[in-house]
């Protein structure tokens, strides 16, 4: 199954970047156009594909693919991405704990009073090192202080 | 000789600056911290800490990193002597005897050796490096366009081939790299290349955002899933000091795996992840009594501990002599050279010497504050290894979305990393190593130049590429390694050898 899927990929990638790419000009080997190595690197990765895909025909792989929980992937990198989404609005001061209560639901251990403490926690500790001892320019609090 | 020595003392003179000192030291007790928690590798270190050094000068950030580095791959030797879990691919090796030592109550033992031959090992790789400097540098710039391309294609041949699990899918994912290192403006026409039509990938994709989200993310998101069974040594430490049979013992060990480390670090391809491994079969072959190795034998620590810092080191060499990088680690080096401004490569030694020769000799600064932070923080590290693993796999979350934040204060590159995130984990379930992409988009902006100048040059000729003899070696070398590595036999030594892990 993992070559099967993986090869599917593959194939799936070349062709997304051939669609994409279809309106570069391939150019000629006396002077290469910008299509020309996508293109090229394209063709390749499906063809790998096409291998992968042949040798899981041919029985040769019988690996499955393993589990394939969803929690793990949706909290983890929804956090990430709620924290893309408010950290220029609400400041690391909401996007910061947010980001870390999010995360937790990834996993079954989570004692919620300890992570509510521990988001908050974590969220001054990155508020001093990164805004006030690195001086990099990360909102803070916009809707209370301004920046 | 007289030049090394001018070359090396002007290095020391600019690391021992108080704050190249102060940050050489931060960068390896953070490196090392970081590097001890459990379930964060190097790379992912790397990532993590990179923001930390966006505010100094090239040097001092350069400094730093290699600090870090140099923790990183300390710590995971001592995760692998105290809980069983090497921390990274080079310190598999560490875990077969060091951590027997380890339950026969000679924890501090271990540890000691293995600060003191990492202390050795890197003490030579100093010199190696600078030694080898001046002449690949000067070679590199002889090299043409036509000689550059080939040998990138030996480098990642050799990523290829060194890569763990299947070939095909090794070579996949160099492909795939150079792939997502076209993205962005066309260098020569001005293009916009698979872009999609965001405006936030016309300057093509962050090297960062790449690392982060295939190695920051997604390694949680599999250390989630695959819970570590944490086996800390209990009890006392005990003396860190070798005895004298010890030193005895570990000295010819030493000298062999600093040889073969460092040898084996300068090829190209992540050759360093294989130093430790040599070492190891080395040391049990010539031993008298073989059947202690895997029972706690000291050479089975000092061996590829030696080599798996003397090729930690000299990974160095092609990244700084031929600007072409190694392996992942040093492609994340890449990273944070050009986000100061830095185009490694062969110019990096003439325009600037000071950055140069001060991250050479900070090299071995770097090494002797591990070997004084170490031996007496050791009790401190211990306790680090029992951080859970549930509150700090959302505090990494946090520092390296801040981090990617950082880098351009742009909010869409959190976004980004999140999808590779998630393409990463896709691609670890179905048995692709992410690895080999970071290498192959780091070096794919470069070898596609070169491809096209060489084009240009031979008037789109491609047996420029055989004519012209040192490239037709080059390509001679990967065609041959390619082909070895397919003939079964070899093949499977390569499995056993690398299954270890």
């Amino acid at each position: 199954m993992q070559n099967l899927l993986g090869g599917l990929l593959m194939i799936a990638i070349a062709v997304i970047a051939v669609v994409q790419g279809s309106a570069l000009s391939i150019g000629s080997l006396r002077h290469i156009g910008p299509g020309m190595v996508p293109m090229t690197l394209a063709a390749f990765l499906g063809l790998i594909g096409v291998v992968l895909i042949l040798s899981w025909w041919r029985g040769r792989e019988r690996v499955g693919t393993g589990r394939w929980p969803l929690r793990g992937p949706v909290f983890i990198l929804g956090a990430a991405v709620v924290f893309g989404l408010t950290v220029r609005p609400l400041g690391l001061s909401v996007a910061g704990p947010l980001l870390v209560v999010i995360a937790a639901f990834a996993s079954a251990e989570t004692r919620w009073k300890e992570i509510i403490i521990f988001s908050v926690c974590m969220m001054l500790f990155c508020l001093g090192l990164f805004r006030y001892a690195l001086t990099l320019p990360i909102p803070v609090a916009p809707w209370l202080i301004g920046y | 000789m007289d030049a090394l020595i001018a070359n090396l003392s002007h290095g020391f003179s600019v690391a021992v600056s108080l704050s190249n000192l102060g940050l050489c030291f931060v960068g390896v007790v953070i490196g090392t911290l970081v590097g001890i928690l459990p379930g964060v590798g190097p790379i992912a270190t790397i990532a993590m800490l990179l923001p930390l050094t966006f505010n100094f000068d090239p040097t001092g950030a350069l400094i730093m990193l290699a600090g870090i580095y140099y923790g990183a791959q300390y710590g995971g030797s001592t995760t692998a002597i105290l809980i069983n879990i090497p921390g990274e691919a080079t310190s598999v090796v560490t875990v077969l005897d060091g951590h027997q030592m380890a339950r026969q109550g000679r924890a501090g033992v271990a540890l000691g050796t293995a600060a003191l031959v990492s202390f050795f090992a890197g003490t030579v790789s100093t010199i190696v490096v600078a030694a080898l400097g001046v002449p690949l540098t000067k070679l590199a710039l002889l090299f043409g366009p036509a000689e550059y391309f080939s040998l990138m294609v030996m480098g990642l041949s050799f990523a290829v081939v060194l890569a763990q699990g299947s070939l095909l899918k090794a070579a996949a994912m160099i492909l795939l790299g150079i792939l997502l290192s076209t993205i962005g403006t066309d260098i020569e026409t001005g293009e916009e290349r698979l872009t999609f039509g965001f405006a936030e990938l016309a300057d093509g994709i962050d090297f960062v955002v790449l690392a982060m989200g295939f190695f920051g993310f997604a390694e949680i998101l599999h250390n989630l899933e695959n819970p570590e069974t944490r086996d800390v040594v209990k009890g006392k430490i005990g003396r860190l000091l070798p005895n004298l049979q010890d030193i005895r013992m570990s000295i010819a060990p030493m000298l062999r795996g600093t040889g073969l480390g460092a040898l084996l670090g300068i090829l190209p391809g992540n050759g360093a992840v294989l130093g430790p491994f040599a070492s190891y079969a080395t040391e049990k072959k010539l031993s008298r009594t073989p059947e202690r190795f895997g029972k706690g034998a000291i050479e089975g620590v000092a061996g590829p501990e030696a080599a798996n810092n003397a090729g930690a080191q000299t990974a160095f060499i092609p990244l700084l002599t031929l600007g072409i990088p190694p392996n992942a680690v040093m492609a994340l080096m890449v990273g944070a050279m050009t986000i100061h401004g830095i185009i490694p490569g062969p110019q990096v030694m003439t325009k600037s010497p000071d950055l140069f020769w001060g991250m050479i000799a900070s090299m071995w600064i770097g090494n002797a504050f591990l070997l004084i932070i170490n031996l007496p923080l050791i009790g401190i590290w211990v306790r680090l290894l029992h951080v859970p693993y549930r509150l700090m796999f959302s505090a990494i979350l946090l520092f390296c979305s801040i981090g990617i934040y950082s880098i351009n204060n742009d909010p869409s590159d959190v976004l980004l990393t999140a999808l590779f995130g998630l393409i990463g984990y896709v691609f670890i379930k179905l048995g692709f190593e992410p690895a080999p992409a970071l290498l192959g988009f780091v070096l794919g902006k470069l070898m596609e130049e070169k491809l096209r100048q060489a084009l240009i040059i031979s008037r789109g000729d491609f047996m420029t590429f055989v004519d012209n003899p040192v490239s037709a070696v080059l390509l001679l070398i990967s065609v041959v390694v390619i082909i070895l590595a397919v003939v079964p036999a070899i093949r499977k030594t390569k499995e056993e050898a690398l299954s270890m892990s």
